[in-house]
């Protein structure tokens, strides 16, 4: 499959988000236009209530917009069906939440496969590359705890592995280390960046001024508008890794397993 | 094509009901009892219906009866107030008719029975439940009467002597060695010459328990009747069940000549024997079931209620799920499928129940046995896959349609 980087993974356009009716009416997004790229990590930065979360939500298609459009890929989704949508969910996006969202009947390796659940991978299969992820968050000794059972710094691991399971065109993250210590706040973002350097492309809500050192590009919000975009030097230094890196060596991983088996045999 | 999730919804469905356990089991408790109830009336209701249709094999099915009055085809919930067949309207059935039936080719034998009222009395003893039948020597001949001691009626011992049902002759005597023994019915005293074999079979296509009844001549029950034979049943045999048709047409031929013209009566043979009575079972049975269909029902808005419950705890996961690609048909089947596991858990366990029980109940006060049949089996399990569809499909529903932005927020 061929990748073209050229064209953003995310445009935005005029985009418009309001709540309530009447004159309770509030307006938490007032013409966002917005082109996001392959392989950017992004921090989305602001007040309390200038409408992060809601832009958020309304990328990983949990939310409509009211007015505007929104690309995902190229392709138009406000007019796509509940079930055309959900799809998209667990083909092409990661979430990881600020409260981790593990389910706490599930154990670890449990809630790694949910995505791949729903997106048909038979059951060995899907442990199999859970356990895979896990343990490249080096959590493979905790597959079979139950969430309780984890340290916040953990759960979070295990959230972003289930973000990253289904290999998803983008990952959305709000606010991911606001329940969390500044050691394992630290660890997290290590994780992200770690993350963001394999290919990914990371949109990330955050309180933390300190945290936009991460991204590549940092976007501040006030009263549902875009009010600065900057690229960090980090972002001008590393030039947009492309996901093409990740699927050679991805490809590279594959060959060799197949070599090994053969000689295997 | 997606790969379907049925196993993982059902494994998730598992897992859930175990976690709460005792309100799982309370809910399933519920479907078990309206389920078992169910098992229990269609099943004794059936043995009960089944019981003439075996009697009337057991004739080899050359057996045809005669009664007075028409029937008619008539629902089943009717019969719960219409008399059985004929027995209010008055016989126009005599003695003539019966010697004309006797006399058709094919006929092996032919027996009135004329069913009088009146008590029967023995020194101090006079029991209740008793039936007087008057008929001829010929009854055994039709119908299956085995004697436990002494003989049947006959032309010579004909009068003022009776047989006796073996229950009668221990209400009347205090044992069933009772031959030569005397009792009074309507001023005159019989001598007992034989007793029947206990049958235990109330139910049957003469309507008369042999069990309580005391057998005496035809001769002998018109003097009761002002010398006036008045017959409630003519039992008649062919020589074989390939010919039963064509006898009955010339007995219908015969008797209606006999009553000008008029077909005021009914004659029935084969499965049409134990109609009325079925149709009586029949009813009485599906009055049953609509009771124990209530109780189903309030099992199922048991399984409701505890799904609303779940559904309120797990909008969280809801929230999730749907945030990690759930579709709300996927959240539908896995609701869904839990309340289908419950209800058919409950099909299953009331299915066990309710035969225990309708055994139960047959061994201690019935003379018949619970049926098993398929179609029992499948009434079961499609009333509790019913039940479980109909009541888990709003709180699935209700599941799917949270807004997973208000499902991950309210509930941190």
């Amino acid at each position: 499959m061929k990748i073209v980087t050229t064209q953003p993974v995310i445009v935005l356009k005029g985009l418009k988000k309001r709540y309530g009716i009447g004159d309770a009416e509030q307006t938490v997004l007032d013409g966002i236009n917005l082109k996001i790229h392959r392989g950017e990590f992004i921090a989305i930065m602001g007040p309390s209530g200038c409408g992060k979360t809601t832009l958020l939500n309304i990328l990983g298609l949990l939310d409509h917009a009211d007015e505007g459009e929104y690309l995902l890929d190229g392709r138009s989704v406000d007019t796509l069906s509940n079930s055309r949508r959900a799809r998209i969910r667990s083909e092409q996006i990661g979430f990881v939440f600020q409260s981790f969202n593990l389910i706490p009947r599930l154990n670890v390796i449990d809630n790694v496969a949910l995505p791949l659940t729903y997106k048909g991978v038979s059951k060995t299969k899907r442990l199999m590359e859970a356990s895979k992820m896990l343990s490249t968050f080096h959590l493979s000794n905790r597959e079979y705890y139950m969430p309780w059972q984890l340290s916040g710094g953990q759960s979070q691991r295990v959230a972003i592995a289930r973000a990253l399971v289904n290999n998803p065109s983008i990952i959305l993250a709000d606010e991911p280390t606001g329940n969390l210590d500044s050691r394992s706040s630290h660890v997290i973002m290590e994780e992200l960046s770690d993350i963001h350097q394999r290919g990914n492309t990371i949109i990330m809500v955050t309180h933390n001024p300190n945290l936009t050192s991460y991204a590549s590009r940092v976007i501040t919000m006030l009263d549902g508008k875009i009010a600065s975009d900057t690229l960090t030097p980090r972002g001008k230094k590393t030039n947009i890794p492309s996901k093409r890196r990740l699927d050679e060596r991805r490809k590279r991983s594959k060959s060799s397993k197949t070599k090994r088996q053969k000689e295997d045999k | 094509m997606r790969r379907p999730l049925v196993l993982y919804h059902l494994g998730c469905a598992y897992e859930s009901l175990r976690a709460n356990r005792s309100r799982t089991i309370l809910t399933v408790l519920g479907i078990t009892i309206g389920i078992a109830s169910i098992i229990i009336i269609l099943s004794l209701s059936t043995g009960a219906a089944r019981i003439i249709k075996e009697q009337v094999s057991d004739l080899g099915g050359a057996v045809a009866v005669v009664r007075p009055g028409t029937t008619t085809d008539k629902p089943h919930i009717d019969s719960l107030t219409a008399t059985l067949a004929g027995s209010q309207t008055a016989s126009h059935l005599t003695e003539y008719d019966l010697e004309d039936i006797e006399s058709i080719d094919g006929v092996t034998a032919a027996a009135p029975l004329m069913i009088i009222g009146g008590d029967v009395t023995a020194g101090k003893n006079t029991p209740e439940k008793v039936s007087i039948i008057a008929t001829t020597p010929k009854l055994p001949d039709v119908t299956h009467l085995p004697l436990g001691e002494g003989q049947f009626l006959d032309e010579v011992t004909s009068d003022q002597t009776a047989v006796i049902g073996a229950q009668l002759a221990i209400d009347l005597f205090g044992t069933e060695r009772v031959a030569g023994r005397t009792f009074h019915t309507h001023g005159q005293v019989f001598t007992v010459i034989g007793i029947l074999k206990r049958q235990n079979k109330p139910i049957n296509y003469n309507n008369i328990d042999f069990d309580h009844a005391a057998i005496i001549s035809l001769e002998s029950g018109k003097r009761f009747n002002q010398n006036i034979a008045s017959i409630q049943q003519i039992n008649i045999r062919a020589n074989s069940h390939e010919q039963l048709p064509d006898i009955i047409k010339k007995i219908e031929d015969e008797l209606t000549q006999n009553h000008f013209g008029e077909k005021d009566f009914t004659i029935l043979a084969g499965d049409d024997l134990a109609r009325p009575t079925n149709e009586l079972f029949a009813a009485v049975g599906a009055t049953l079931t609509v009771v124990a269909g209530i109780s189903l029902v309030v099992g199922g808005i048991g399984v409701m209620n505890i799904m609303l419950v779940g559904v309120a705890e797990r909008t969280r996961e809801i929230g999730i799920r749907k945030a990690l690609g759930a579709s709300n048909s996927n959240i539908v089947w896995q609701f869904l499928l839990e309340s289908l596991v419950m209800s058919l858990a409950g099909g299953m366990l009331g299915y066990g129940l309710g035969y225990l029980t309708a055994f139960a109940i047959a061994r201690t006060f019935l003379p018949f046995n619970p049926v098993f049949s398929w179609e029992i089996v499948g009434a079961a399990f499609g009333t509790a896959l019913t039940v479980g569809l109909v009541f888990g499909l709003y709180p699935a529903i209700r599941a799917a349609r949270k807004d997973p932005i208000v499902a991950l927020r309210n509930y941190h």
